[in-house]
Protein backbone atom coordinates (compact mmCIF):
# COMPACT_ATOMS: atom_id res chain seq x y z
CA UNK A 1 0.00 0.00 0.00
CA UNK A 2 2.57 2.44 1.30
CA UNK A 3 5.02 1.36 -1.80
CA UNK A 4 2.52 1.98 -4.39
CA UNK A 5 1.47 5.65 -3.02
CA UNK A 6 4.95 6.91 -2.93
CA UNK A 7 5.41 4.91 -6.58
CA UNK A 8 2.07 7.05 -7.78
CA UNK A 9 4.39 10.16 -7.06
CA UNK A 10 7.49 8.91 -8.45
CA UNK A 11 9.33 7.98 -5.35
CA UNK A 12 11.30 4.78 -5.38
CA UNK A 13 11.78 3.58 -1.69
CA UNK A 14 15.01 2.24 -0.59
CA UNK A 15 14.94 -1.32 -0.44
CA UNK A 16 13.26 -3.11 2.93
CA UNK A 17 11.60 0.11 3.63
CA UNK A 18 8.17 -0.76 3.20
CA UNK A 19 7.41 -2.12 6.67
CA UNK A 20 9.22 -0.21 8.98
CA UNK A 21 8.23 3.11 7.25
CA UNK A 22 3.79 1.69 7.32
CA UNK A 23 4.54 1.01 10.87
CA UNK A 24 6.07 4.45 11.56
CA UNK A 25 3.31 6.30 9.75
CA UNK A 26 1.13 4.54 11.61
CA UNK A 27 2.37 5.37 14.92
CA UNK A 28 2.84 8.78 13.50
CA UNK A 29 -1.36 9.36 12.46
CA UNK A 30 -2.62 7.51 15.35
CA UNK A 31 -0.83 10.23 17.89
CA UNK A 32 -2.05 13.03 15.84
CA UNK A 33 -5.44 11.54 15.47
CA UNK A 34 -5.44 11.25 19.22
CA UNK A 35 -5.23 14.96 20.04
CA UNK A 36 -9.19 15.52 21.13
CA UNK A 37 -8.97 19.10 19.63
CA UNK A 38 -9.02 17.88 16.23
CA UNK A 39 -12.64 16.47 16.70
CA UNK A 40 -13.97 19.68 17.97
CA UNK A 41 -12.84 21.94 15.41
CA UNK A 42 -15.14 24.94 14.62
CA UNK A 43 -16.39 24.14 11.03
CA UNK A 44 -14.79 27.85 9.56
CA UNK A 45 -11.55 26.92 11.29
CA UNK A 46 -8.91 26.93 8.12
CA UNK A 47 -4.94 27.19 7.94
CA UNK A 48 -4.57 30.87 7.80
CA UNK A 49 -6.30 31.14 10.70
CA UNK A 50 -2.81 30.72 12.66
CA UNK A 51 -1.41 33.83 11.62
CA UNK A 52 -4.47 35.87 13.15
CA UNK A 53 -4.05 33.67 16.31
CA UNK A 54 -0.21 34.72 16.36
CA UNK A 55 -0.93 38.15 16.91
CA UNK A 56 -4.00 37.71 18.79
CA UNK A 57 -1.60 35.85 20.94
CA UNK A 58 1.06 38.17 21.41
CA UNK B 1 43.84 41.35 25.64
CA UNK B 2 42.25 39.38 28.02
CA UNK B 3 41.34 36.06 27.01
CA UNK B 4 38.87 36.35 24.06
CA UNK B 5 36.95 32.89 25.06
CA UNK B 6 35.80 34.61 27.68
CA UNK B 7 34.33 37.81 26.42
CA UNK B 8 30.93 38.58 25.98
CA UNK B 9 29.83 40.40 22.09
CA UNK B 10 29.22 43.95 23.70
CA UNK B 11 33.28 43.35 25.35
CA UNK B 12 34.96 42.03 22.29
CA UNK B 13 33.38 44.95 20.39
CA UNK B 14 35.91 46.92 22.24
CA UNK B 15 38.73 44.99 21.19
CA UNK B 16 40.72 45.79 17.86
CA UNK B 17 38.93 43.13 15.44
CA UNK B 18 42.09 42.01 14.18
CA UNK B 19 43.27 40.51 17.52
CA UNK B 20 39.76 39.05 17.70
CA UNK B 21 40.24 37.08 14.29
CA UNK B 22 43.76 36.52 15.32
CA UNK B 23 42.61 35.03 18.82
CA UNK B 24 39.36 33.05 16.82
CA UNK B 25 41.38 31.55 14.16
CA UNK B 26 43.88 30.53 16.57
CA UNK B 27 41.23 28.25 18.68
CA UNK B 28 39.74 26.90 15.54
CA UNK B 29 42.95 25.58 14.16
CA UNK B 30 43.05 24.50 17.98
CA UNK B 31 39.78 22.81 18.16
CA UNK B 32 38.67 21.77 14.13
CA UNK B 33 40.48 18.45 14.07
CA UNK B 34 38.69 17.55 17.40
CA UNK B 35 35.20 18.47 16.79
CA UNK B 36 34.91 19.52 12.83
CA UNK B 37 32.25 22.00 13.41
CA UNK B 38 33.43 24.46 10.42
CA UNK B 39 32.83 22.24 6.69
CA UNK B 40 34.57 25.63 4.90
CA UNK B 41 37.40 28.31 6.78
CA UNK B 42 36.86 31.30 4.63
CA UNK B 43 39.69 34.06 4.57
CA UNK B 44 37.21 37.54 5.15
CA UNK B 45 38.64 40.75 4.97
CA UNK B 46 35.90 42.30 6.85
CA UNK B 47 37.04 43.10 10.40
CA UNK B 48 34.45 42.94 12.81
CA UNK B 49 33.35 40.95 15.89
CA UNK B 50 33.90 37.45 14.27
CA UNK B 51 30.77 34.69 13.99
CA UNK B 52 29.96 31.86 11.39
CA UNK B 53 27.31 30.15 10.35
CA UNK B 54 24.87 27.02 9.43
CA UNK B 55 26.23 26.24 5.52
CA UNK B 56 22.31 26.89 4.67
CA UNK B 57 22.73 30.73 4.88
CA UNK B 58 23.95 32.14 0.88
CA UNK B 59 26.20 34.30 0.18
CA UNK B 60 26.25 34.97 -3.48
CA UNK B 61 29.30 33.93 -4.89
CA UNK B 62 29.83 31.32 -2.15
CA UNK B 63 28.98 27.76 -1.73
CA UNK B 64 25.94 26.72 0.44
CA UNK B 65 26.20 23.42 0.47
CA UNK B 66 23.52 22.62 3.37
CA UNK B 67 25.34 19.76 4.66
CA UNK B 68 24.70 17.91 1.64
CA UNK B 69 26.08 15.63 -1.44
CA UNK B 70 23.68 16.93 -3.81
CA UNK B 71 24.09 21.04 -3.34
CA UNK B 72 28.27 20.67 -1.87
CA UNK B 73 29.01 22.56 -5.29
CA UNK B 74 25.78 25.32 -5.18
CA UNK B 75 27.51 28.50 -5.46
CA UNK B 76 24.44 31.16 -4.22
CA UNK B 77 23.42 33.62 -6.33
CA UNK B 78 22.06 35.98 -3.66
CA UNK B 79 22.88 36.36 -0.29
CA UNK B 80 20.30 35.94 2.99
CA UNK B 81 18.35 38.82 4.22
CA UNK B 82 20.08 37.36 8.01
CA UNK B 83 23.92 37.50 6.56
CA UNK B 84 23.14 40.85 5.08
CA UNK B 85 21.82 42.68 8.07
CA UNK B 86 24.97 41.16 10.16
CA UNK B 87 27.41 42.47 7.53
CA UNK B 88 25.21 45.96 7.84
CA UNK B 89 25.82 46.34 11.39
CA UNK B 90 29.52 45.26 10.99
CA UNK B 91 29.82 41.44 12.35
CA UNK B 92 32.59 39.29 9.88
CA UNK B 93 31.84 35.71 8.67
CA UNK B 94 34.34 33.72 8.80
CA UNK B 95 32.87 30.42 7.38
CA UNK B 96 30.27 27.98 6.81
CA UNK B 97 29.60 26.02 10.14
CA UNK B 98 28.49 21.83 9.78
CA UNK B 99 25.04 21.05 10.40
CA UNK B 100 23.04 18.01 9.52
CA UNK B 101 21.91 17.46 5.96
CA UNK B 102 19.70 19.50 4.63
CA UNK B 103 18.97 20.72 8.47
CA UNK B 104 16.53 17.31 8.72
CA UNK B 105 18.06 15.47 11.48
CA UNK B 106 18.25 16.21 15.46
CA UNK B 107 21.57 14.71 16.18
CA UNK B 108 24.51 16.55 14.31
CA UNK B 109 25.50 13.02 12.29
CA UNK B 110 26.51 14.18 8.93
CA UNK B 111 28.12 11.37 6.46
CA UNK B 112 29.02 13.35 3.68
CA UNK B 113 30.94 16.13 5.60
CA UNK B 114 31.72 14.25 9.11
CA UNK B 115 29.67 14.41 12.23
CA UNK B 116 30.33 17.37 14.35
CA UNK B 117 31.56 16.24 17.88
CA UNK B 118 30.52 17.54 20.91
CA UNK B 119 33.26 20.33 22.50
CA UNK B 120 32.54 18.39 25.96
CA UNK B 121 32.84 14.95 25.17
CA UNK B 122 33.55 13.93 21.37
CA UNK B 123 31.99 10.93 21.90
CA UNK B 124 28.45 12.54 22.41
CA UNK B 125 25.86 14.07 20.08
CA UNK B 126 25.79 17.74 19.35
CA UNK B 127 22.57 17.78 19.00
CA UNK B 128 21.22 19.29 15.37
CA UNK B 129 20.26 20.34 13.50
CA UNK B 130 22.77 23.83 13.97
CA UNK B 131 25.32 21.22 15.11
CA UNK B 132 28.42 23.40 13.51
CA UNK B 133 26.89 25.90 15.26
CA UNK B 134 26.55 25.14 18.33
CA UNK B 135 30.21 23.34 19.04
CA UNK B 136 31.67 26.49 17.33
CA UNK B 137 30.38 28.62 19.82
CA UNK B 138 30.22 26.31 22.86
CA UNK B 139 34.37 25.98 21.72
CA UNK B 140 34.91 29.73 21.67
CA UNK B 141 35.57 29.51 18.25
CA UNK B 142 33.55 32.41 17.35
CA UNK B 143 30.96 34.77 19.26
CA UNK B 144 27.56 33.91 18.08
CA UNK B 145 26.75 32.10 14.83
CA UNK B 146 23.28 31.36 13.08
CA UNK B 147 20.83 28.46 12.84
CA UNK B 148 17.26 27.47 11.96
CA UNK B 149 15.09 25.59 14.06
CA UNK B 150 12.16 23.53 12.96
CA UNK B 151 11.80 21.29 15.37
CA UNK B 152 14.27 21.97 17.80
CA UNK B 153 17.27 22.53 15.73
CA UNK B 154 18.56 25.50 17.89
CA UNK B 155 18.00 24.49 20.82
CA UNK B 156 19.16 20.83 20.43
CA UNK B 157 22.88 21.59 20.09
CA UNK B 158 22.09 25.10 22.32
CA UNK B 159 21.35 22.48 25.32
CA UNK B 160 24.28 19.48 24.21
CA UNK B 161 27.23 22.24 23.99
CA UNK B 162 25.93 23.85 27.03
CA UNK B 163 24.90 27.69 25.35
CA UNK B 164 22.35 30.09 24.83
CA UNK B 165 20.11 29.30 21.55
CA UNK B 166 16.80 31.59 20.74
CA UNK B 167 14.08 30.06 18.72
CA UNK B 168 12.61 32.70 17.03
CA UNK B 169 8.57 33.56 17.04
CA UNK B 170 7.44 31.87 13.43
CA UNK B 171 7.86 35.07 11.24
CA UNK B 172 10.17 37.36 13.55
CA UNK B 173 13.16 36.54 11.09
CA UNK B 174 13.38 36.74 7.30
CA UNK B 175 14.17 33.13 5.91
CA UNK B 176 14.83 35.33 2.26
CA UNK B 177 18.23 33.32 1.31
CA UNK B 178 17.86 30.33 3.55
CA UNK B 179 17.61 26.75 3.10
CA UNK B 180 13.86 25.81 3.41
CA UNK B 181 12.70 22.62 5.09
CA UNK B 182 9.00 23.30 6.19
CA UNK B 183 7.51 26.76 5.15
CA UNK B 184 5.11 26.84 8.19
CA UNK B 185 7.36 25.71 10.90
CA UNK B 186 11.03 27.03 9.30
CA UNK B 187 12.16 29.90 12.03
CA UNK B 188 15.81 31.30 11.90
CA UNK B 189 17.83 32.36 15.51
CA UNK B 190 21.32 33.26 16.79
CA UNK B 191 23.45 30.58 19.02
CA UNK B 192 25.34 32.66 21.26
CA UNK B 193 27.68 32.43 24.60
CA UNK B 194 24.52 34.09 26.87
CA UNK B 195 21.36 35.58 26.44
CA UNK B 196 22.84 39.15 25.84
CA UNK B 197 24.48 38.16 23.40
CA UNK B 198 21.66 36.25 21.82
CA UNK B 199 19.57 40.21 22.35
CA UNK B 200 22.14 41.85 20.28
CA UNK B 201 22.28 39.07 17.44
CA UNK B 202 18.61 39.50 17.17
CA UNK B 203 18.56 42.79 17.13
CA UNK B 204 20.18 43.02 13.85
CA UNK B 205 18.39 40.03 12.16
CA UNK B 206 14.80 40.53 13.40
CA UNK B 207 12.23 42.03 11.29
CA UNK B 208 9.69 42.36 8.19
CA UNK B 209 11.28 41.82 5.13
CA UNK B 210 9.37 41.86 1.48
CA UNK B 211 11.38 39.35 0.12
CA UNK B 212 9.89 36.57 2.78
CA UNK B 213 6.18 37.28 2.67
CA UNK B 214 5.75 35.11 5.43
CA UNK B 215 7.46 37.20 7.24
CA UNK B 216 6.02 39.34 9.66
CA UNK B 217 5.15 43.47 10.19
CA UNK B 218 4.99 42.95 14.20
CA UNK B 219 7.74 46.26 15.71
CA UNK B 220 10.58 44.60 16.41
CA UNK B 221 11.84 45.58 20.08
CA UNK B 222 14.68 47.05 21.38
CA UNK B 223 16.20 43.62 22.80
CA UNK B 224 19.61 44.91 24.53
CA UNK B 225 17.61 47.74 26.17
CA UNK B 226 14.97 45.28 27.36
CA UNK B 227 17.01 43.00 28.97
CA UNK B 228 19.00 45.55 31.15
CA UNK B 229 15.76 47.11 32.35
CA UNK B 230 14.89 45.41 36.13
CA UNK B 231 12.14 43.07 35.26
CA UNK B 232 9.93 40.12 37.35
CA UNK B 233 9.14 36.82 36.16
CA UNK B 234 6.33 35.37 36.02
CA UNK B 235 7.32 31.42 35.22
CA UNK B 236 4.44 28.09 34.71
CA UNK B 237 5.69 25.00 35.57
CA UNK B 238 4.42 21.58 35.72
CA UNK B 239 6.53 20.26 38.20
CA UNK B 240 5.03 16.90 38.71
CA UNK B 241 5.52 15.88 34.23
CA UNK B 242 9.40 16.78 34.96
CA UNK B 243 9.56 15.17 38.08
CA UNK B 244 7.98 11.58 36.23
CA UNK B 245 9.21 11.91 32.85
CA UNK B 246 12.59 13.71 33.08
CA UNK B 247 16.17 12.05 34.14
CA UNK B 248 16.46 12.67 37.85
CA UNK B 249 19.73 14.78 37.10
CA UNK B 250 18.15 17.02 34.36
CA UNK B 251 14.93 17.19 36.87
CA UNK B 252 17.23 18.72 39.78
CA UNK B 253 18.72 20.78 37.58
CA UNK B 254 15.96 22.64 35.97
CA UNK B 255 13.40 22.70 39.20
CA UNK B 256 16.73 24.62 41.01
CA UNK B 257 16.69 26.95 37.99
CA UNK B 258 13.21 27.50 37.89
CA UNK B 259 13.13 28.71 42.02
CA UNK B 260 16.17 30.74 41.06
CA UNK B 261 13.84 32.69 38.22
CA UNK B 262 10.16 32.42 40.37
CA UNK B 263 10.26 31.41 43.99
CA UNK B 264 6.70 30.85 43.54
CA UNK B 265 5.78 28.99 40.31
CA UNK B 266 2.72 28.82 38.91
CA UNK B 267 1.77 25.04 38.45
CA UNK B 268 0.02 24.01 35.37
CA UNK B 269 -1.33 20.50 33.56
CA UNK B 270 1.47 20.13 30.88
CA UNK B 271 0.64 20.83 27.55
CA UNK B 272 0.29 17.29 25.36
CA UNK B 273 3.45 17.15 24.21
CA UNK B 274 3.04 13.83 22.28
CA UNK B 275 -0.19 15.40 20.54
CA UNK B 276 1.35 18.28 19.74
CA UNK B 277 4.55 16.77 18.49
CA UNK B 278 2.86 14.30 15.99
CA UNK B 279 1.24 16.99 14.48
CA UNK B 280 4.40 18.77 14.07
CA UNK B 281 5.99 15.87 12.51
CA UNK B 282 3.01 15.44 9.97
CA UNK B 283 3.87 19.09 8.71
CA UNK B 284 6.90 18.46 8.55
CA UNK B 285 7.20 15.57 7.08
CA UNK B 286 4.87 16.35 4.56
CA UNK B 287 6.27 20.18 3.83
CA UNK B 288 10.18 18.67 3.50
CA UNK B 289 9.41 15.92 1.19
CA UNK B 290 7.36 18.17 -1.11
CA UNK B 291 10.09 20.18 -1.06
CA UNK B 292 12.41 17.61 -1.80
CA UNK B 293 10.37 15.60 -4.50
CA UNK B 294 12.41 16.31 -7.95
CA UNK B 295 16.23 15.24 -5.79
CA UNK B 296 13.67 12.42 -4.48
CA UNK B 297 12.86 10.99 -7.95
CA UNK B 298 15.58 11.91 -9.80
CA UNK B 299 18.68 11.19 -7.40
CA UNK B 300 17.35 9.02 -3.38
CA UNK B 301 20.86 7.32 -3.81
CA UNK B 302 22.57 11.09 -3.06
CA UNK B 303 20.58 11.09 0.06
CA UNK B 304 22.25 9.65 3.76
CA UNK B 305 20.33 6.78 4.15
CA UNK B 306 18.90 8.59 7.37
CA UNK B 307 17.32 11.46 5.70
CA UNK B 308 16.31 9.60 2.61
CA UNK B 309 13.85 7.52 4.98
CA UNK B 310 12.64 10.58 6.64
CA UNK B 311 11.48 12.29 3.53
CA UNK B 312 10.22 8.71 2.04
CA UNK B 313 8.04 8.95 5.16
CA UNK B 314 6.42 12.61 3.88
CA UNK B 315 5.04 11.34 0.69
CA UNK B 316 2.28 9.08 2.55
CA UNK B 317 0.54 11.39 4.18
CA UNK B 318 -2.35 12.05 3.42
CA UNK B 319 -3.15 15.52 2.08
CA UNK B 320 -6.62 15.34 4.76
CA UNK B 321 -4.50 14.79 7.95
CA UNK B 322 -1.89 17.51 6.78
CA UNK B 323 -4.31 20.14 6.27
CA UNK B 324 -6.55 19.46 9.31
CA UNK B 325 -3.68 19.57 11.53
CA UNK B 326 -2.73 22.71 10.43
CA UNK B 327 -6.31 23.53 10.84
CA UNK B 328 -5.75 22.69 14.46
CA UNK B 329 -2.95 25.31 14.72
CA UNK B 330 -4.55 28.47 15.75
CA UNK B 331 -6.41 26.59 18.53
CA UNK B 332 -3.61 25.16 20.03
CA UNK B 333 -2.36 28.47 20.47
CA UNK B 334 -4.36 30.16 21.85
CA UNK B 335 -5.30 26.84 24.80
CA UNK B 336 -1.50 27.48 25.10
CA UNK B 337 -1.85 31.36 26.12
CA UNK B 338 -5.19 31.08 27.87
CA UNK B 339 -4.75 27.73 29.97
CA UNK B 340 -0.99 27.11 30.11
CA UNK B 341 0.40 30.58 30.21
CA UNK B 342 -2.23 32.21 31.64
CA UNK B 343 -0.91 35.07 34.02
CA UNK B 344 2.68 33.81 33.85
CA UNK B 345 5.26 35.15 31.33
CA UNK B 346 7.02 31.81 30.15
CA UNK B 347 6.81 27.92 30.47
CA UNK B 348 9.72 26.22 31.64
CA UNK B 349 10.63 23.13 31.07
CA UNK B 350 13.48 20.78 30.26
CA UNK B 351 15.16 21.22 26.60
CA UNK B 352 16.15 17.38 26.49
CA UNK B 353 14.96 15.55 29.27
CA UNK B 354 17.07 12.44 29.40
CA UNK B 355 20.89 11.96 29.60
CA UNK B 356 22.57 12.80 26.11
CA UNK B 357 23.33 9.89 24.28
CA UNK B 358 26.53 8.76 22.40
CA UNK B 359 26.81 9.30 18.41
CA UNK B 360 27.05 5.65 18.14
CA UNK B 361 23.61 5.52 19.82
CA UNK B 362 22.09 7.31 17.51
CA UNK B 363 24.21 6.91 14.22
CA UNK B 364 23.88 4.55 11.32
CA UNK B 365 24.69 1.44 13.85
CA UNK B 366 22.85 2.66 16.73
CA UNK B 367 20.44 -0.59 16.77
CA UNK B 368 16.93 -1.31 18.26
CA UNK B 369 17.30 1.49 21.04
CA UNK B 370 17.72 4.13 18.12
CA UNK B 371 14.26 5.13 17.06
CA UNK B 372 13.16 5.77 20.95
CA UNK B 373 16.21 7.81 21.74
CA UNK B 374 15.97 10.25 18.90
CA UNK B 375 12.01 10.58 20.11
CA UNK B 376 13.37 11.19 23.41
CA UNK B 377 15.74 13.56 22.10
CA UNK B 378 12.95 15.82 19.90
CA UNK B 379 9.96 15.34 22.68
CA UNK B 380 10.11 18.58 24.33
CA UNK B 381 11.15 20.91 21.16
CA UNK B 382 8.90 20.47 18.38
CA UNK B 383 5.39 21.30 20.09
CA UNK B 384 6.80 24.58 20.52
CA UNK B 385 7.07 24.84 16.52
CA UNK B 386 3.56 23.33 15.70
CA UNK B 387 2.60 26.41 18.37
CA UNK B 388 5.01 28.79 16.28
CA UNK B 389 5.94 30.21 19.67
CA UNK B 390 9.30 31.48 20.68
CA UNK B 391 11.72 29.71 23.03
CA UNK B 392 15.22 30.08 24.63
CA UNK B 393 16.90 27.25 25.71
CA UNK B 394 20.09 28.03 27.88
CA UNK B 395 22.55 25.98 30.37
CA UNK B 396 21.38 25.09 33.73
CA UNK B 397 23.95 22.75 34.95
CA UNK B 398 26.07 19.19 34.00
CA UNK B 399 25.60 16.09 34.66
CA UNK B 400 27.20 13.68 36.42
CA UNK B 401 29.57 12.73 33.36
CA UNK B 402 30.43 16.30 32.64
CA UNK B 403 27.17 17.48 29.82
CA UNK B 404 25.34 20.59 30.04
CA UNK B 405 21.79 20.25 30.88
CA UNK B 406 19.55 23.07 29.85
CA UNK B 407 16.54 24.87 30.28
CA UNK B 408 13.63 25.66 28.18
CA UNK B 409 12.09 29.20 28.56
CA UNK B 410 8.17 29.08 26.17
CA UNK B 411 6.56 32.20 25.40
CA UNK B 412 3.90 33.81 24.12
CA UNK B 413 4.53 35.33 19.99
CA UNK B 414 6.71 37.66 19.44
CA UNK B 415 7.94 38.05 23.47
CA UNK B 416 11.66 37.40 22.42
CA UNK B 417 12.17 40.35 24.72
CA UNK B 418 10.59 38.66 28.13
CA UNK B 419 12.06 35.62 27.26
CA UNK B 420 15.44 37.09 27.41
CA UNK B 421 15.29 39.22 29.90
CA UNK B 422 14.27 36.06 31.66
CA UNK B 423 17.88 34.68 31.15
CA UNK B 424 19.41 37.43 31.12
CA UNK B 425 18.59 37.59 35.04
CA UNK B 426 18.66 33.60 35.51
CA UNK B 427 22.68 34.13 33.78
CA UNK B 428 23.41 37.49 36.25
CA UNK B 429 22.81 34.59 39.20
CA UNK B 430 24.64 32.12 38.36
CA UNK B 431 27.69 30.64 35.62
CA UNK B 432 26.86 27.60 33.74
CA UNK B 433 26.96 29.49 30.71
CA UNK B 434 30.69 30.69 31.30
CA UNK B 435 31.44 27.20 31.88
CA UNK B 436 34.00 26.53 28.56
CA UNK B 437 35.11 22.89 27.52
CA UNK B 438 38.78 22.25 27.89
Amino acid sequence: MVEAMLEAQGIALAPGRAERLARGLEGLLQASAADPLRTTLEFHADPPGFVLALDKCK
Amino acid sequence: MSDAALLSLAQARAVPPRELQQACRARIAQWQPRINAFIALEENPAMGVPLAHKDMFYRAGRVSGCGSKILRERVASETSAALERLDAVGFADLGRLNMSEFAYGPTGHNEHFGDCRNPWNPDYITGGSSSGSAAAVAARLVFGALGSDTGGSVRLPASACGITGLKTTWGRVSRHGAMPLSHSLDTIGPLARSAEDCAVLLQAIAGFDPRDPLSSREPVQDYSESIQTKTSIRVAISTRWIERNAHPEVAAAVLAAAKALDRNPVEVEAPDFDALSAHCLVVMQAEASAQHSRWMRERPGDYSPAVRARLEAGYAIPATVYLEVLRARAAWLERFCAQILGGADLYLLPTIAIPLPTREQTGPRGGAEMPRLLAEVTRLTRWVNYLGVPALALPCGFDSRGLPVSLQLVGRPFAEAKLLAAGQVYQRATDWHRRVPV
